[in-house]
């Protein structure tokens, strides 16, 4: 049985035709998230997905329903009832929330199957995939486990790149969902700030978290869009604007008609000849296709901001939003004398030191003294790179980047700390956090038979825009439902 | 030396809105723990915070009866601390843009009127209540959330009189106004009251200190008249005023010390990034002033000025709102205010503070009340028979139409029979007439009074005095 190894719509065809079932598909799902060996996973939801997948009975009732018995993975930060949920944190050890994530009770409705919790870096702080409290999260390309997965939803990039599901939901604060779709040969897309709810997604910096999912093709991603969108009253930032139309308007866009941007300084400061080349041919190539491609000057100082204005305006957030982990009301609670030594007890166990040097930063920033120079600076620089952004945008269709440097790199190059060799080609992707505006990684090649993928943007809603365009890349760099089974068959047919 | 006192007031009202004020758990009373409550009380991860729409009309009310500035966006922030009763580890406030600004009152003082400025009013959420036992703290979440109006008054106040009224001013808003309960003694209005002295003329503040725990107006006035004293004592003594949290002591009538301050607490205020600022139209700001229920002070202003009542009666019924309620229900069916104002203030009370009962129980309906002030008034029945009718009604639980048209029957209102009893009674009184042809009006009175007497109080009262009138000319 390889139906999973298909996109959705071909799992859904088989579903429609009897040749499976969703039971069938769970059980393989589960089968292959237990033989994982990446530690992908936080808690494989065996009985539940079972126990669910068992009242998927009405699969003709639902052929409209592309996601009706479709297995998938969740990032664990996201609340579910029932399941323990730690956001890969020991604070978090032992809490089972009381109530499910607005995705997680619309995927429920459409008869998707939750086979799993994936690991995260520690409360998604992180771009590794190796600061999560079950330790370091392996990049499936890599037989010999020396190169990153990439975070923080590395669980997520995991469980799709590994085939055990077709999608999987993440979230993407700075890059968490389109950086590791680059190292895993994955779509990683982050659709527009408030166009997903965020109910039940466990804040890290709510001005720059969205909501964000992993697919190995184009028209996956674009289901899973109008499954997720939509006003939710419970999330106040959500928009009132639903399509619903995506998958069926993909076809509706031509190259011809698209105005592309590349930004000059993140071209220059890309440093890998082999990943040059390969952006090169596929410029080339949308050119051939009739795309108006072009380089603009953002500004430098601009664009070497984007990381401390990310760290600075992050982690003052963070820290305010997991003020709430304090071992009183739930979580891991260390016992003390006074409610005093219950939180800091608590606190001191139950984060790693990565974390908290995180919100030592994120409360000096925002320190009477200093939130004049630090934080209301960041929130100035904030909005004069998304000034520039809007109007750089402005005359164009789409923003095409790379998505990453160059293939993940080793464990031992690698680390937390500020990385000046890199410091614009590495963080640009927060760009389109600090707007919000829809952002899509694609796989584009393969170097040392590991994936490295471009990364598109588009304007703000533009999400079926950015959807058929990509598509029509897809098409082109000839890499659609990518896996670690089938990539080296698809190497040679590609770009 | 002479001191002068300057004092600001910081005022928290519990608003009695339907839900809390950043979720939709109910926000109302509840004797079991923990039970008006949702994941957002608990911080639980994930939860998010929706702004409750009613809290936001009530502060505009608020903001419109002390004449304040509102903003047309409506803005929140954190303010980030640790502490056991703070679920989230942060509050939802308005720190840099209240919703208002710049307003004042009006207050009146030993018939003096003195403007006291508010600097700002600002909406944010509750804490849990905690109850500290021996060996344990237990927390309610039940108040985790609901809304809050935080009042500040500029430190402009002087004396402990002007902090009570300044008080009881704002009470009466929030009450009238339908925002509060506006109960202190029940918390769900919280005063804390800062305290400095100086020289007389001098521009510069002195060391403040704090008093809180104040759970009535005349504990304010008496609390900050104690402090004033207190430091001008310590001063005259050439001794510094510490800063420091006081509480006052009903016992022992004074302010007792809780807890000394040291460097102010920084709260690290941010823009609350869940609330997306929110635009207030002129009109959804216009509609939440214009549906406001009728304020005290314009009551009052009806009251004395449109019904004709004393400022004394006035301010007694709206001493109280249930009374006030009841007034207004009483005056939709009859137009006699005075009379309404009487039977309320003196009858219905007197009956209720023997009975140790509040408006809210009183069997009789405004509406009856109303039935017989119109009998009383239109002359159907004497007002001796109106109270025995409202006894009756209370105790014998009689309706009080059938009542006053049993004693309506009884009533002497036949012509020939009153002036036979009215000559009867001139006659055996002629120094009464001489007396009234003299000026003396109370002769009258005294004359009614035998009529009366004679016909067990059933003479027809107003019409007895003008036939008696007319026959006293006639001699």
């Amino acid at each position: 049985m390889n139906y999973l190894d298909l996109g959705i719509i071909d799992i859904h065809n088989a579903l429609l035709e009897g040749k499976t079932t969703p039971l069938e598909l769970t059980k393989e799902a589960l089968k292959r998230a237990k033989e994982d060996d990446h530690n992908a996973f936080e808690y494989i939801c065996e009985k539940e997905a079972i126990e669910f997948a068992k009242t998927l009975t009405k699969i003709n009732e639902n052929k409209d329903n592309y996601l009706y018995g479709i297995p998938y993975t969740l990032k664990d930060n996201y609340s579910t009832k029932d399941i323990p949920t730690t956001a890969s944190s020991n604070i978090l050890n032992g809490y089972v929330p009381v109530f499910d994530a607005t995705i997680v009770e619309k995927l429920k409705n459409k008869g998707a199957v939750l086979i799993g919790k994936t690991t995260l870096d520690e409360l998604a702080m992180g771009g590794s995939g190796t600061t999560g409290h079950k330790g370091t999260t392996y990049n499936p390309y890599d037989k010999n486990k020396e190169r990153l997965c990439g975070g923080s939803s590395c669980g997520s990039a995991v469980s799709v790149a590994n085939n055990i599901v077709p999608f999987s939901i993440g979230s993407d604060t700075g890059d968490s969902v389109r950086k590791p779709a680059s190292f895993n040969g994955l779509v990683g897309f982050k659709p527009t700030w408030g166009k997903i709810s965020r109910y039940g997604l466990f804040p890290f910096a709510p001005s720059l978290d969205h909501v964000a999912y992993f697919t190995r093709n184009v028209e996956d991603s674009a289901i899973i869009l109008q499954a997720l969108e939509g006003r939710d009253v419970k999330d106040s930032t959500s928009f009132d604007i639903e399509n619903k139309n995506y998958l069926n308007n993909l076809s509706n866009y031509n190259l011809k008609d698209c105005k592309i941007v590349i930004l000059k300084e993140v071209y220059d400061s890309m440093s890998d000849k082999d990943v040059v080349l390969k952006f090169d041919k596929l410029i080339n190539e949308l050119k051939n296709k009739g795309a108006k491609v072009e380089f603009v000057e953002f500004g430098k100082d601009l664009l070497e901001a984007i990381f401390p204005v990310y760290f600075v305006i992050s982690c003052a957030e963070a820290g305010s939003n997991n003020a709430n982990l304090d071992g009183i009301k739930f979580g891991q609670r260390i016992d003390g004398n006074t409610y005093q030594e219950v939180m800091i007890n608590s606190r001191t166990a139950g984060f790693s030191e990565l974390i908290k040097r995180r919100f030592v930063i994120g409360s000096y920033v925002l320190m009477k003294e200093n939130q004049n120079e630090l934080f209301l600076r960041a929130q100035k620089a904030r909005r004069l790179i998304v000034e520039r952004l809007n109007e750089v945008m402005k005359d164009y269709d789409l923003l095409l980047l790379p998505a990453s440097p160059s293939i993940a790199p080793k464990f031992k190059d690698s680390s937390d700390k500020v990385n000046f060799d890199y410091l614009i080609a590495d963080n640009h992707l927060a760009l389109e956090n600090f707007s919000g505006i829809p952002s899509l990684t694609i796989p584009l090649g393969f170097k040392f038979d590991m994936p490295y993928g471009i990364n598109i943007s588009s304007n703000i809603l533009q999400e079926e825009k950015l959807l058929g365009f990509a598509r029509e890349i897809e098409k082109i760099t000839g890499l659609k439902n990518l896996s670690i089974k089938n990539f080296k068959e698809l190497e040679k047919e590609a770009l | 030396m002479n001191f002068e006192a300057v004092i600001g007031l910081e005022i928290h009202v519990e608003m009695k809105t339907k839900s809390k004020m950043f979720s939709h758990s109910l926000n109302s009373y509840s004797k079991l723990p923990n039970t008006n409550t949702t994941e957002y009380d608990f911080a639980f991860p994930g939860t998010m915070p929706t702004v409750n729409k009613q809290a936001v009309i009530n502060a505009i009310r608020v903001c419109n009866a002390l004449h304040m500035r509102i903003d047309h966006e409506l803005w929140f922030d954190r303010k980030n601390y640790f502490y056991s009763d703070l679920p989230k580890g942060f509050q939802i406030t308005q720190q840099a843009r209240p919703i208002g600004s710049n307003g004042y009152v009006i207050l009146d003082v030993n018939d003096e009127k003195v403007k006291v400025n508010i600097e700002r009013l600002h909406i944010e959420e509750d804490t849990c209540k905690q109850l500290h036992l021996r060996d344990c703290t237990l927390l309610d979440y039940n108040r985790a959330g609901v809304p809050l109006i935080e009042i500040v008054s500029k430190p402009e106040i002087k004396n402990g009189t002007e902090a009570m009224k300044y008080v009881e001013k704002i009470r009466d808003i929030v009450i009238y106004s339908g925002v509060s309960d506006g109960k202190m003694e029940e918390g769900s209005l919280r005063c804390d009251v800062n305290v400095s002295i100086r020289p007389c003329g001098s521009d510069k503040f002195g060391t403040k200190v704090e008093i809180k725990n104040l759970n009535s107006t005349s504990n304010i006035q008496k609390a900050i008249d104690y402090e004033i004293k207190r430091q001008s004592n310590l001063l005259l003594k050439g001794e510094a005023i510490q800063q420091e949290t006081r509480r006052y002591d009903e016992m022992k009538k004074e302010t007792v010390l809780m807890r000394v301050k040291t460097d102010a607490v920084d709260y690290k205020y941010f823009t609350e990034p869940n609330i997306i600022p929110i635009l207030l139209s002129d009109e959804f700001i216009f509609e939440a002033i214009d549906t406001c229920p009728e304020l005290y002070d314009q009551k009052l202003t009806r009251y004395t000025s449109e019904l004709n009542l004393s400022k004394y009666d006035a301010e007694v019924i709206l001493a109280n709102i249930e009374n006030c309620k009841y007034f207004e229900e009483i005056i939709k069916n009859t137009n006699q205010y005075k009379l309404a104002s009487n039977w309320l203030t003196v009858d219905i009370q007197s009956y209720l503070n023997k009975n140790n009962q509040s408006i809210k129980d009183f069997k009789i309906s405004p509406k009856d009340i109303a039935i017989l002030i119109e009998a009383i008034s239109s002359n159907k029945i004497s007002s001796k028979q109106a109270k025995e009718i409202f006894n009756k009604a209370l105790n014998e639980n009689g309706v009080i139409a059938d009542l006053i048209k049993n004693s309506s029957n009884n009533l002497i209102s036949d012509e020939g029979e009153l002036l036979k009893l009215i000559n009867e009674t001139l006659d055996n009184n002629p120094q009464s007439i001489v007396d009234f042809k003299n000026g003396k009006d109370r002769a009258i009175g005294f004359l009614v009074g035998q009529i009366m007497k004679k016909t067990q109080g059933k003479a027809n009262p107003s019409l007895t005095s003008k036939l008696l009138k007319q026959e006293i000319d006639k001699r």
